[in-house]
């Protein structure tokens, strides 16, 4: 599946009920499906607000594929040139008083078993891989 | 999917300071900002705690933890605190995932935040 998607948030979700519906259809298990989700909510996230900077106008791709037993999601952008693999992961201090960051790519972290950053003509291509659980693809 | 924001008795809320929210659906990036909104008339009253009931949300993500984590720093500033109770695994997860549950209160159910708020009473008149 590919989508070709607006940078709002509500195209974000747009890609993400897609994936979910896709996942329903590939009879995934739920933990995989959460994970795959979240992973994709929060750099669709990053994309609009960092890299497109809520311009409606711009556009970027998602495309999502099954293969043998994992699931392959990959976001395009025009973007200027970020690797998300690189972002430091900040810590939640209970106590801190600051806004906290880094979260999203702690959660993609921990949902994805592959994630690969690419530069290639004026593009960011993030590919995210997921391995399935065995009971996934019943 | 959306999400639904439910304030339990608003008035009697205000009047007692603790408010119950029940969330249903997904906090997410699109859905987030309308919680921060919902939620700022009730942040301007003396409403010091909030309990918010998540049993029937199924998804969140860090926008929704952001909102959560500026409405437990504004009601600390007033000697308040949130709560989070009945919490599906998977968003059990999420908060796990990033640290957020020491200093978070976060309770199974009803009964376990009813004993904690009865010690809490028994602590203030000790």
């Amino acid at each position: 599946m590919i989508l070709d998607l607006h940078a709002t948030p509500e195209e974000v979700m747009r890609a993400v009920e897609a994936l979910q519906e896709l996942g329903a259809t590939w009879q995934l298990a739920p933990t995989d499906l959460f994970g795959l989700a979240l992973a994709l909510e929060e750099c669709g996230s990053n994309i609009v607000k960092h890299a497109l900077h809520g311009d409606a106008r711009e556009s970027f791709r998602v495309s999502i594929e099954l293969a043998d037993n994992s699931v392959t999601i990959e976001l395009r952008d025009h973007g200027p040139a970020f690797d998300p693999t690189l972002a430091p992961v900040v810590p939640f201090q209970a106590d801190d008083d600051q806004a906290p960051g880094g979260w999203g790519i702690q959660l993609v972290r921990r949902h994805i078993d592959e994630i690969h950053h690419t530069r290639q003509g004026g593009e960011n291509i993030l590919r995210l891989t997921k391995h399935l659980h065995r009971n996934s693809l019943a | 999917m959306p999400l639904d924001i439910r304030i339990q008795n608003p008035d009697a809320a205000v009047r007692a300071g603790t408010a119950t929210i029940n969330l249903t659906g997904s906090l997410d990036t699109a859905t987030a900002p309308d919680l921060e909104r919902q939620l700022a008339p009730l942040l301007a009253t003396a409403v010091k705690d909030i309990v918010f009931d998540l049993a029937q949300l199924k998804f969140i993500s860090s926008a929704g933890l952001r909102v959560f984590s500026l409405v437990r720093k504004q009601l600390k500033e007033r000697g308040g605190q949130a709560s989070f109770i009945h919490l599906q695994p998977q968003i059990q997860d999420v908060f796990e995932i990033i640290q957020a549950l020491p200093g978070m209160a976060i309770f199974k159910d009803e009964a376990e935040f009813d004993r904690y708020l009865a010690l809490q009473q028994q602590a203030r008149q000790a």
